[in-house]
């Protein structure tokens, strides 16, 4: 069953637009991965989903229903949640409280403080530290933890491995298994191309705000991913 | 009066001053407003104060309940009507719709009530007194400093303890992060302008019952209310609370030098708080929240 789809989806920013006419789609229990140059419209996408910039022109629909133009607030209790770039997290609470945010408005479902506290252990021991305090590994866990506290159907994951080492960005990763387990959907932006396909079923190309190629992960060869990421201007 | 006497009065005041300056505080926190009518407020909480005091049968606790309720419900609606619409980068437009909104307000309590300086009677309460150690404080001052410090210590639980404290300083870290969680950022700032205005009016009354005012007095509440955050630091209740205190004792202690100072002094130490800010005082008055 199709959870969300995009339609021709064109969205802006004032009189620029960043995308153009995106179609696309994420079936229930899916993992999807959105791969594209910095400036694609990858995270312009994710912000639509959620309500945050709405889509100016084209639909999209959550679970059989329009969210084209709704109140962020109201599409994040359908059950989208995002994980946004740079993690974002509240700089003056403390972890748990940060958490605690993520659980305050959510639906009802798997994730509770404790079960979040079992994806992520070390969590536990800096649970009362600062958010600001914390390293960018432990400050993306909290983030994933946070937006997982809604009991989300869709995960919206933005560059997850930003800044990270690439020894942290794999525990993140690793955690993927045990999201998926329990039924929630995702789709994760990602500038790490060999990172974006292992974790996903199917991956789209974004180029300059169009979807240039679109293909299970396993399928699709690195050659027509590195065509459709940088274009024709390749000899 | 002795100097003892005197710091003991002005940390007294000090409190409600504080405030003053959390109510103002909060709304720039939390939604960026720079909200210019907060000093009317004050007065218009003093004057519903005294109505209600004057043409119902209820007792003076009541009073407060009941003006708190009211001007909580007042800076819901402005917030709900007015200033959630003025939402953005540019802090501009809300400061234009409060200051006109305060001078509507000043005009409509000179309309109803008339320029006269008019002050609470409290009846008996008013010249009780506690004696210890050869000093001697009123027993209303000591009274209206406790419940300040109540409401900040309260403030200060509702925000660490409760969900929409802590909605309230998330919205101020990241308003959009909040909306992805599902709160309604909206609901939440009508809920903190409320809160804001309810402090400041519960402030102005106690004010009201051991000093006069006019519809005229609250440009100097507003400027105390800045002083108060800016001595304080942003976003920080001690802050608040210290700076109420600091500018009270200042104040209370200047008249006692020159009874006809006014809050001259106030305004002075403000001035020399601005000037030695940036070498030693800021770090030590603004102690972040934790």
């Amino acid at each position: 069953m199709t959870l969300l789809a995009l339609e021709g989806v064109d969205v802006f920013y004032g009189d620029l637009q960043a995308t153009f006419g995106v179609d696309l789609h994420v079936e229930e229990g899916e993992a999807v991965a959105l791969i594209g140059a910095n400036g694609a419209g990858k995270s312009t996408l994710l912000r639509a989903m959620i309500g945050l910039t709405p889509a100016r022109r084209g639909t999209v629909t959550f679970d059989g229903e329009n969210i084209t133009r709704q109140r962020c607030d109201l599409v994040a209790r359908r059950g989208v949640a995002i994980v946004p770039e740079g993690r974002r997290l509240f700089a003056s609470l403390t972890v748990e409280e940060n958490l605690l945010m993520g659980a305050a408005r959510a639906r009802p479902g798997p994730w509770t403080l404790d079960s979040v506290f079992d994806l992520f252990p070390a969590m536990r021991d800096f649970r009362h530290h600062n958010a600001a305090e914390l390293s960018g590994g432990q400050q993306q866990m909290v983030a994933v933890g946070r937006a997982l506290l809604t009991n989300p159907r869709l995960l919206l994951c933005d560059e997850l491995s930003l800044g990270l080492a690439p020894k942290v960005v794999g525990e993140i990763y690793a955690c993927f298994a045990g999201i998926r387990e329990k039924g929630v959907s995702i789709i994760l932006v990602e500038q790490d191309i060999a990172r974006a396909r292992s974790a996903s079923n199917r991956l789209y190309c974004l180029l300059k705000g169009r979807v240039t190629l679109e293909g299970a992960s396993d399928a699709v060869s690195l050659d027509n991913i590195s065509h459709a990421y940088f274009g024709d201007r390749r000899q | 009066m002795s100097y003892i006497e005197a710091i003991l009065n002005g940390l007294t005041l000090g409190g409600l001053y504080g405030l003053f300056g959390l109510g103002l505080a909060l709304a720039f926190g939390i939604m960026r407003i720079v909200n210019i009518a907060h000093g009317e407020f004050v007065v218009l909480a003093a004057y519903l104060g005294v109505t209600l005091l004057a043409v119902t049968p209820l007792p003076l606790p009541v009073v407060v309940v009941v003006v708190a309720a009211a001007a909580f419900a007042l800076g819901w609606a402005l917030q709900a009507t007015m200033l959630n619409r003025l939402l953005g980068p540019n802090p501009v437009p809300a400061m234009v719709v409060t200051m006109g909104l305060s001078i509507v307000l000043r005009n409509v309590l000179v309309e109803l009530y008339g320029a006269d300086i008019q002050s609470i009677d409290i009846g008996p309460l008013q010249n009780m007194g506690i004696g210890f150690a050869g000093l001697s404080i009123g027993l209303l001052p000591i009274l209206i400093f406790v419940i300040s410090v109540i409401l900040f210590i309260s403030v200060n639980l509702l925000l660490t303890r409760t969900t929409i404290g802590r909605a309230f300083r998330a919205a101020a870290d990241d308003h959009e992060i909040l909306e992805t969680l599902g709160f309604n950022r909206r609901r939440i700032y009508n809920a903190a302008l409320g809160l804001a205005v309810a402090l400041s009016a519960v402030a102005g009354l106690l004010l009201a019952m051991r000093s006069s005012f006019t519809p005229f007095s609250g440009v100097e509440r507003l400027l105390i209310a800045f002083e108060v955050v800016i001595i304080g630091g942003l976003g920080s209740l001690r802050g608040c609370f210290l700076g109420g205190l600091f500018l009270g004792v200042v104040q209370v202690l200047g008249l006692k030098l020159y009874p006809n100072a006014g809050p001259l002094f106030g305004h002075l130490a403000f001035f020399v708080v601005l000037l030695v800010r940036q070498s030693n005082l800021g770090p030590l008055l603004a102690w972040g929240r934790k």
